[in-house]
């Protein structure tokens, strides 16, 4: 079994919601990666403080139920919502806030925006 | 003019008639994530250039739409991701980072096989 470690995230500059507790479990070990151009930093940076695995969800899928946090670079308008639709905790690299069709479904609890590197902490 | 973009739809998500009645159409390119493509017009992209600007004319088969405001990671989102979030508001200037907006007017019906692109005039 993997030793596993919480993260506290809090939002970023001009952000919106959280903050979040991020604690992965072998039934949900990944740290999803929704952006462009591979894993993003933040999403290495959370798999490397709590031991999830870092998994780029463009290049391949999972099933949400593995999810222990998805991380989006979401300009505001589906991928901030597709994931708290489905109550997958979400991290958005950009500053944004609920806006369109799935605004219905974000909540303070499942996203945090504008995160950057410094906003992730252990959880001591 | 100039062809920037060029691109085919391959797919039509289910909650794509959700998002056209709110007067949004959200592309994405192939490869994007399973979860995703019931939001989404899917597309393949057979040409892409330069960044889109203020002015550029968005087609889709026969229908046309001058650019008004452009988000500031929205260049971002479509050279990585084929991912456009098109909005008919009419602003000219994007309320979220991701938007690409044109006027306020009826969106044209999407199939599978619709061309889409962008151009320079």
């Amino acid at each position: 079994m993997a030793d596993y470690k919480a993260v506290h995230i809090e939002k970023g500059p001009g952000g919106w919601g959280g903050p979040l507790t991020i604690l992965p479990t072998d039934e949900k070990p990944l740290i999803y990666s929704v952006t462009g151009g591979g894993i993003h930093p933040i999403a290495a940076r959370i798999a490397e403080l709590t031991g999830g695995e870092a998994f780029d969800g463009f290049s391949s899928s999972a099933p949400f139920e593995k999810i222990a946090v998805a991380v989006i670079d979401c300009g505001g308008t589906a991928r901030i919502g597709v994931y708290p639709m489905k109550k997958v905790k979400t991290v958005d690299i950009h500053a944004t806030s609920p806006a369109g069709p799935l605004a219905m479904f974000i909540t303070e609890e499942l996203l945090v925006s504008g995160v950057k590197l410094d906003n992730i902490k252990p959880v001591e | 003019m100039t062809e920037l973009y060029q691109s085919t739809v391959t797919d039509i998500g289910e909650l794509v008639p959700a998002f056209i009645a709110e007067g949004m159409l959200v592309f994405f390119g192939e490869g994007a994530p399973e979860e995703l493509r019931d939001f989404c017009i899917m597309h393949e992209v057979s040409h892409k250039q330069d960044a889109l600007k203020v002015g550029d004319v968005v087609f889709i088969d026969n229908f046309e739409a001058e650019i008004l405001a452009v988000g500031d990671v929205a260049n971002e989102n479509l050279m990585n991701l084929g991912h456009l979030n098109l909005k008919a508001n009419g602003n000219t200037e994007a309320d979220l980072p991701g938007d690409v907006c044109i006027a306020e007017v009826e969106l044209p019906e999407i199939r599978v096989g619709t061309t889409f692109g962008i151009t320079r005039r």
